[in-house]
């Protein structure tokens, strides 16, 4: 019987895999279900589903890209294949990033003013449903590196087109990444701007939770949370890139695997703080130690994310 | 130019550029960052308060912000003080980082009058004056341009 620590990165991808496909389904369905029965919280449930996905979408593409360079160096597999993989995932999880970012607004929205704008709700079941496609097509595709029984005409021109990586949109963005002076420099900048930004707005929110700011009520400090998203979102955007750039860099470094450890855990934290009911409108609500072991375990997290992420070059020896 | 040769041959400095240990310059850079996320990231939280986002919330409950910014502070001054120390010669002449001493002194600057405005506002007070929103903006953009000149130090001084 295989243990759990003869786990790699190729098994946490086949496993980890169908929560895009499977989890949309499940998402939508719950969507479905709650607009026929007009079931507000069965709707609120679908959208942090769908917000999930997106946070567990990341550590398939990671776990996807570990995969890639355990297989490389095996003749009888094709690159073409993997890279065609590559793109059409990288297409699948954008989408499936931005249908998580439209239920997070929903979601939001809804704890803050009782109901979502118009048309959020069902634009987000769009993109997940396009999210769904693109990611069934990488599902397919993916399928095609090992199984050549089911092998579609996509992959068919491998050998031909084997050195042309330029076709690649995922080899020519780590291209850019690598080649240009400004680019890896610049999104760095981004990044850490990004991170200051994140984590001003998540002390504050935190701090309303262990008690500063205790006059102020929770819907007061919630307000904040949109500009703890966007530093986020610039920061998901910029760390791709540099991941996509430079995958090697990561895949084989210990603070990485914590970083993204914490940073699913954060992202658990944040769901909670956006759909957090308590002291809305009340003045003086005083949370309760299970509130604040939360906060505190936000604040840790978030330290811990920094703390792997500034110390990658440092711990370990991939770069 | 005698004073930072001085300042890299300190002991501690020493320490710090040479020990292999993750303890020494590593770890400086990294309370390095976290004192500049906890620093920049309360500072803009009063900042985006003062240009209108929640404005439900009276200003004096954020005095909190002041003591989180000396945390920060204090933290990015000690780190700071040693990571100039082991490079004293190379960072001491290079334009880049004085570019982001000054920035970062015109960062803290606009904290002052935003702090003696914040503590000297009515408890229940909500209106901001236009100075004010005037030195969220700079704090803002200073701040910004300091992170941005400390990032780009890692690529443009050698």
């Amino acid at each position: 019987m295989p243990s759990i620590t003869s786990l790699n990165l190729a098994h946490l991808h086949l496993i980890l895999n169908h929560v895009p496909t499977v989890g949309s389904v499940v998402a939508l369905g719950l969507l479905l279900v709650a607009f026929v029965r007009r079931d507000e919280p069965l709707k609120y449930a679908g959208l942090e589903a769908l917000f999930a996905i997106a946070v567990l979408t990341l550590l398939v593409y990671m776990t996807g890209i570990g995969a890639h360079q355990l297989l490389r160096n095996q003749p009888e597999l094709s690159e073409n294949a993997i890279n065609v993989h590559h793109d059409a995932a990288l297409a699948g999880f954008v989408v499936t990033e931005f249908a998580g970012f439209v239920a997070w607004i929903a979601l939001w929205q809804s704890r803050r003013r009782g109901r979502a704008a118009r048309g959020l709700v069902p634009a987000a079941a769009l993109l997940s449903v396009l999210a769904l496609a693109l990611m069934g097509r990488a599902a397919t595709l993916g399928g095609d590196i090992r199984h050549p029984e089911i092998r579609t005409d996509v992959a068919a021109g491998d050998a031909a087109a084997a050195d042309d990586s330029e076709r690649f949109v995922t080899r020519r963005i780590s291209a850019y990444m690598v080649n240009s002076t400004w680019a890896w420099p610049a999104a760095e900048t981004v990044h850490f701007l990004g991170l200051s930004l994140s984590f001003g707005v998540l002390l504050a929110v935190n701090l309303r939770i262990l008690g500063v700011m205790r006059q102020v009520p929770f819907a007061d400090v919630h307000r904040l949370l949109p500009w703890g998203m966007l530093g986020f979102g610039a920061n998901l955007i910029t760390g791709m890139l540099f991941f996509i750039g430079q995958p090697k860099q990561y895949i084989d470094s210990a603070p990485f695997y914590w970083k993204v450890v914490f940073l699913m855990i954060a992202g658990a934290n944040f769901l909670y703080l956006t759909v957090f009911k308590k002291g809305a409108a009340v003045d003086r609500w005083d949370s309760n130690m299970a509130d604040k072991a939360m906060a505190v375990s936000s604040l840790l997290a978030w330290l811990i994310v920094l703390y792997a992420g500034r110390m990658l070059p440092f711990i370990g020896h991939a770069f | 130019m005698g004073f930072l040769v001085w300042l890299e041959s300190l002991p501690l400095a020493v320490w710090v550029v040479e020990s292999p240990s993750v303890w020494a310059q590593p770890t400086i850079l990294t309370l390095h960052t976290m004192g500049m996320a906890v620093l920049v990231g309360a500072s803009w939280v009063l900042d985006l308060r003062l240009l209108g986002i929640s404005r439900n919330v009276p200003l004096s409950a954020f005095r909190w912000v002041f003591r989180a910014v000396a945390v920060g502070l204090i933290v990015n001054l000690i780190t700071g003080v040693l990571l100039f120390a082991c490079r004293a010669t190379t960072w001491g002449t290079a334009i880049p980082f004085l570019i982001k001493m000054c920035l970062v002194i015109a960062s803290a600057a606009t904290l002052l009058p935003i702090r003696s405005y914040v503590l000297r506002s009515g408890p229940e007070q909500r209106e901001v004056s236009g100075n004010a929103r005037f030195l969220a903006i700079a704090s803002i953009l200073t701040w910004s341009g300091a992170i941005t000149a400390g990032r780009l130090l890692a690529y443009t001084v050698q």
